[in-house]
């Protein structure tokens, strides 16, 4: 896992599984904006009835619970440390939970996370780093 | 009898004289050093400095377009400075780059783009503490130089200075008003 | 200032022999109660090699015991460029024969340190918090209130402290414990009510009073010398910087974060600049530091000159208390205090904080910080498995540098 930074937003990144790990306070960081990122946060049900095999925390390596949000016709299921270190979405989970925040589409945050991770077309350029 | 006795008395005068004028010289040719010491170090800064500027320049040049004269002035003042021959030569155009850089520096407040440049803030930042260190090393030359001198201007070590061609050093003096007036002590 | 230093340095004598004297003291005690009165010369014996081990230990690795018991990292200049040119500024101002030595400890709380044996062996240490959030100015104060407890040589005394104190700590409760085990089996085991008896146990419970007393003192005896030094040494800080503003927004900054230090303890705690510990564990070691509100209006008064002087005449307006500098020192120079250096700033906002926390972290970590042209950096930590990396955004290769 690396992280990736840019105008000053950060997240952590999985190059294999493209996943991305937020890390408690980072989502508010991301949506500059607590009031809303809280009700964001305190809309997660714990999911229910998942055959899913659960995640361990990267920080802490415990078993991270399923948690879902949104609508019941797009259900998105995240894995939250039940120590509170982070959250985990798996590819493109992040831009649906986003969505789902009701987030302007015009507003910067969103906007540039899903530039921050649309999925690259390959260009090699190591012979100049 | 009394003859070889005082014979011994001025033999003994004279050891002592020489043992004197001795320590005397040991103790100039030390203070000396420390002078030629506490210089070298203030030099190390200043060729640092001088080493610093092409590339702060040219760092800065894409982002000032109309700050020619600003650029000039601080290449010609470093240029003088590297070709200067004595103390009081190096102190006076030092100052002048000295004068001309931190005017660069307030210009730049001005540049919000250069100052998001994350290798101007590098230079920017090793520029900063070059010109702390040239003030520090040179408190400290200065203290030196004010020893050194004292030394060789008062008796007997005027003397032994005279004899063996021991002369006053310069200080690196600097210009700023505000920095040499005497502070107002309150009580 | 060479009173200071003639103090610190008789008071680093007394600490050796109040330590072999009262090692001494224990060790017969000690030895009385387990075996007899004979016992008592031999504790006395093991006592006096206790005391040469530790003292052995004290000067040559003694700083390295306190810089690791609080997770300090031997860091180079990469890692924070500014760090390294205070400390080498301040260094030159205060005519160090050599740059200490720089540590980073990785604390979300702001504090720093110094330690070590001499001006020749010394080393500064600061944590992650401290500098994410001090401005050039702040820094510089904080780094040359270090250097002047170097210059003051209270480093030797306070590292020959620390370790004494911490293996007082550490004997008295591995006896205290020895004692409760071993009070057990003899009551079951040894033929009890021998003649002996009514002195050995009298010295048992002289023994056990002594180990449950023995930390207090010592740590009474740590702290009643170190508060003349904070303010000894801001009085330094304020001559090599000449700007007290410095030092006082940046002791009003370090106070003000609510944050305990993770990686200080009862042992290390007077060493750091400011108390390291916030709430209920503060009261405890009130002692350790002057009231920070008073340094920092002390240093907020000296709007004129930043002498010894200065700082005397400060000091006494604000505590209505005189003496605190020698008078060797208030004799120096007159000097007047420089303009910022810094343009004002808004101070971070804590997301700021954490996140230039992080970044100092993973450098000190040995993390790669690989900034792509689109304008994305990707950090890598050092047990990457791959030898490129892929940007996800535009999706550029990039190689690490291969070790």
């Amino acid at each position: 896992m690396i992280t990736l930074e840019m105008d000053g937003v950060e997240a952590d990144y999985c190059l294999a599984c493209r996943g991305i790990w937020l890390d408690s306070g980072e989502l508010e960081q991301l949506l500059q904006d607590t009031e809303r990122a809280r009700r964001l946060l305190e809309s997660f049900q714990p999911a229910q009835g998942l055959q899913e095999e659960p995640r361990p925390c990267p920080i802490c390596r415990k078993k991270m619970e399923k948690v879902s949000v949104g609508p019941q016709s797009c259900l998105v299921t995240l894995d939250r440390c039940p120590k509170g270190h982070g959250l985990w979405f798996d590819r493109g989970e992040l831009e649906i939970v986003l969505q789902l925040g009701r987030f302007d589409p015009e507003e910067k945050i969103p906007a540039f996370l899903g530039k921050m991770f649309t999925s690259p077309q390959t260009k090699d350029n190591s012979d100049n780093p | 009898m009394t003859g070889t006795m005082w014979m011994w008395v001025l033999l003994a005068i004279l050891v002592f004289l020489i043992v004197i004028v001795i320590s005397i010289y040991n103790s100039l040719v030390r203070l000396r050093n420390q002078v030629d010491n506490a210089w070298s170090q203030i030099d190390v800064q200043l060729k640092r400095r001088h080493d610093l500027i092409p590339n702060l320049v040219e760092t800065a040049k894409g982002y000032m377009k109309h700050e020619r004269e600003t650029f000039e002035k601080i290449t010609e003042a470093r240029s003088r400075a590297m070709g200067a021959k004595t103390v009081a030569e190096a102190a006076k155009a030092e100052n002048a780059l000295t004068g001309a850089l931190s005017q660069f520096l307030l210009v730049v407040e001005n540049y919000p783009e250069l100052k998001a440049n994350q290798n101007f803030l590098a230079l920017q930042e090793t520029l900063t503490s070059t010109e702390n260190k040239i003030a520090y090393a040179r408190q400290a030359y200065n203290d030196q130089v004010l020893f050194y001198n004292n030394k060789i201007q008062m008796f007997p070590s005027n003397l032994i200075a005279g004899m063996f061609g021991f002369t006053k050093r310069d200080f690196f003096e600097i210009e700023q008003p505000a920095q040499r007036e005497a502070p107002k002590v309150s009580f | 200032m060479w009173e200071q230093i003639q103090i610190n340095k008789r008071n680093s004598i007394l600490l050796l022999t109040g330590m072999a004297l009262f090692l001494m003291a224990l060790g017969y005690v000690l030895g009385s109660a387990i075996g007899g009165p004979k016992a008592g010369w031999l504790g006395i014996i093991i006592a006096t090699a206790v005391w040469f081990i530790l003292t052995i230990i004290s000067f040559t690795s003694g700083d390295q015991i306190l810089l690791a018991s609080s997770r300090a990292v031997p860091v180079d200049a990469n890692v924070h460029p500014q760090l390294f040119n205070v400390v080498e500024e301040m260094s030159i101002a205060a005519g160090l024969p050599k740059i200490p030595k720089i540590y980073i400890i990785n604390d979300q709380a702001p504090n720093a340190f110094a330690t070590g044996r001499s001006p020749q062996t010394a080393s500064v240490a600061a944590t992650a918090g401290l500098l994410a959030r001090l401005n050039r100015d702040e820094l510089q104060g904080v780094m040359a209130h270090e250097i002047s407890h170097i210059v003051h040589r209270d480093i030797l005394y306070v590292t020959l402290a620390g370790v004494m104190l911490g293996s007082i700590v550490l004997l008295s409760q591995t006896f205290l414990r020895g004692a409760y085990y071993s009070s057990l089996s003899n009551r079951r085991y040894s033929s009890g009510g021998r003649q002996s008896s009514g002195g050995q146990a009298l010295f048992f419970v002289l023994a056990v009073v002594l180990s449950i007393l023995a930390p207090l003192f010592a740590q009474l005896f740590y702290f009643a010398l170190s508060r003349r030094r904070e303010y000894l040494a801001d009085a330094g800080a304020v001559r090599l910087t000449r700007y007290p503003e410095g030092l006082a927004s940046a002791l009003e900054k370090i106070s003000s974060t609510g944050i305990s230090m993770e990686s200080a303890n009862a042992v290390t705690a007077p060493m750091y600049i400011v108390n390291p510990f916030r709430g209920k564990n503060a009261a405890r070691l009130l002692s350790t530091h002057p009231p920070v509100e008073e340094r920092i209006r002390i240093l907020r008064r000296m709007s004129q000159g930043i002498s010894y002087r200065d700082y005397e005449e400060s000091y006494r307006q604000v505590t209505n208390r005189s003496g605190i500098i020698p008078p060797s020192a208030l004799k120096d120079e007159p000097a007047a205090p420089r303009t910022p250096s810094v343009p004002p700033a808004p101070p971070p906002n804590p997301f700021q904080v954490n996140r230039q926390i992080g970044d100092l972290m993973r450098k000190v970590n040995g993390f790669t910080f690989l900034p792509c042209s689109c304008g994305i950096t990707m950090k890598i930590p050092p047990n990457f498995p791959a030898p490129k990396a892929q940007c996800p955004r535009c999706g550029q290769i990039h190689t690490l540098r291969s070790q």
